[in-house]
């Protein structure tokens, strides 16, 4: 029982030292990011835009085909209820409001994840392996500033980016599945989905897809600067921030569907 | 050369990983314009004191002075300020991957300084024509050998025209020729721009080249200081021993094995 207690505590304790470790991580980077040009100590705006391309732009492809996939698939779902009702006219307003609440934001965040998330831990943990890290330290170089910023200002930028597309591209889907699969009109669907849109939904999707860009991004850094001892270490360090980054972005997820459904 | 002040002095370091202390009572100076080597063998604790003479992990106590300021109580700004004097070559050259050899040496001066991109790229070319590496700018150190590598890691400590340089196992890795090649350029270094140059190393084939003074560790203790010369005529059985490249006695050996396993001395 004591031992049992004992491992809880421990459990515990290094859980908060890893928060705050994430914490000072989060002040560094808002510093280098917010106050530090302010100062004049420059950011590394060129590695943001690069930054940028891969993580949004080279995003586009698989999250829109993935997106168009689950419109295609979920306004299918939705008219196997929605038929018996004779109201398959409401596929519209499912797709368009279960796309930006809920699944473009998941969709593109956890695509990300999997595909930039693991990048980036998998970079950072090789240049610590090689000493690169400490090599920016010896030269007067912060590595924060260096390394993190700009990729922490092309993920939040990126994420919600790729989402707004990745909400258009669903709707597109669905209704591919409703005009051609389940026989509603085009005009109808088209009237549904503006009826159906609030701006509320569009806003919520967006918020949450920031916090998801802010997760990924954290999450990556804090993992990849938590390898140690060559290669092995960077494998493990990048599957678990693919899992942690899926993990909390699913946690967010939750709060924010919670929090909204009350506000 | 003794009457100048020293640029490092080292007073009683110690440095512990939780509750193994591996460096204790380490003390020493190091003289301007010097090529001061640390040598000891492996698991002597020469490369965590190299750390630590860099700011890059700090010591539980002592203290580190160089030019005469506490090194382990400077603010970051300060210690960032400091490092701009000093250039460092890492054991692997520790060369940024993503970047090109032109881009890695140019690295300091683009941050560091306001430079024009076509004087950085004139003083980068110099630099690379100082360590003997022209018309690889281009590549990246993937594709450089080991002591290109490091040559290049030696062009871009060199790029801030720094006061002090370190060097992390200049030779290691590199076969015997290559090795000569870089004590030769170490040489070179310190001759041309009375850099004082602090080398860890473990190779007594370059420190008979190099050494100007040397500084010999044990166990994490400096077991002795002085020139090659003093040093040989030292009655410390244990620079005899590394002196001589003479093996632990097998005995010895084995009861500090079953030391190392029972925990018990």
């Amino acid at each position: 029982m004591i031992d049992l207690v004992g491992r809880v505590g421990r459990w515990a304790l290094e859980q908060l030292a890893a928060a705050l470790r994430v914490s000072v991580l989060m002040v560094d980077t808002i510093a280098w990011l917010v106050v530090a040009p302010l100062k004049g100590k420059g950011f590394r705006w060129r590695s943001s835009v690069e930054h940028f391309v891969e993580f949004g732009v080279r995003s586009v492809p698989i999250v829109g085909m993935i997106s168009f996939l689950i419109g295609v698939i979920i306004a299918l779902q939705s008219s196997y209820t929605l038929e018996q009702w004779g109201a398959n006219r409401y596929i519209a307003d499912l797709v368009a409001v279960s796309a930006m609440r809920e699944l473009a934001p998941l969709m593109a965040a956890i695509l990300i994840a999997g595909r930039c998330g693991s990048a980036i831990t998998a970079e950072i943990g090789t240049m610590k392996v090689n000493e690169e890290i400490d090599a920016l330290e010896v030269m007067g170089v912060n590595p924060i500033k260096y390394l993190v910023a700009p990729k922490f200002l092309a993920m939040v930028v990126a994420v919600p980016a790729v989402t707004a597309l990745a909400i258009l591209v669903m709707i597109v889907g669905g209704w591919v599945s409703a005009v051609f699969v389940v026989g509603v009109d085009t005009e109808i669907y088209i009237t549904q989905t503006l009826e159906a849109v609030v701006e509320k939904d569009l806003m919520i999707g967006m918020v949450k897809s920031l916090f998801f860009g802010l997760a990924i991004c954290w999450v990556g850094v804090y993992r990849g600067f938590q390898v140690e001892g060559g290669a092995e270490g960077v494998g493990r360090q990048t599957t678990a921030s693919v899992v942690t980054a899926i993990f909390l972005i699913i946690i967010i997820d939750l709060v924010f569907t919670v929090l909204f459904y009350y506000v | 050369m003794e009457t100048e002040e020293p640029v490092i002095v080292v007073e009683d370091l110690q440095v512990a990983f939780g509750d193994r202390v591996v460096l204790d009572q380490i003390g020493f100076s190091v003289q301007p314009g010097e090529i001061f080597v640390i040598l000891g063998g492996s698991g002597s604790g020469k490369t965590t004191l190299l750390r630590n003479l860099v700011g890059l992990m700090r010591p539980r106590s002592g203290r580190i002075l160089i030019h005469g300021k506490d090194f382990t109580a400077m603010s970051s700004d300060e210690r960032m300020d400091m490092r701009r004097k000093m250039g460092m070559c890492f054991q692997g050259a520790a060369l940024l991957g993503s970047l090109s050899v032109a881009d890695n040496v140019a690295l300091p001066l683009r941050e560091h300084t306001r430079l024009e991109e076509s004087t950085i790229d004139i003083m980068t070319r110099i630099k690379l024509e100082l360590v003997g590496l022209s018309g690889v700018e281009d590549y990246l150190p993937s594709e450089l050998s080991g002591g290109m590598r490091k040559r290049a890691g030696i062009a871009r400590a060199m790029s801030m025209d720094p006061e002090i340089i370190f060097y992390d196992e200049p030779s290691a890795g590199l076969d015997p020729i290559v090795a000569a090649g870089l004590d030769e350029l170490i040489r070179t270094m310190q001759s041309t721009f009375n850099l004082t140059s602090i080398v860890v190393t473990h190779e007594m084939e370059s420190v008979k080249i190099i050494a100007d003074r040397v500084c010999v560790l044990h166990k994490g203790r400096v077991a002795g200081v002085g020139t090659l010369a003093e040093l040989e005529q030292s009655d410390h059985p244990y620079i005899q021993q590394f002196f001589a490249r003479r093996p632990d006695d097998s005995d010895t050996a084995d009861t500090a094995y079953a030391r190392s396993l029972t925990g018990i001395d």
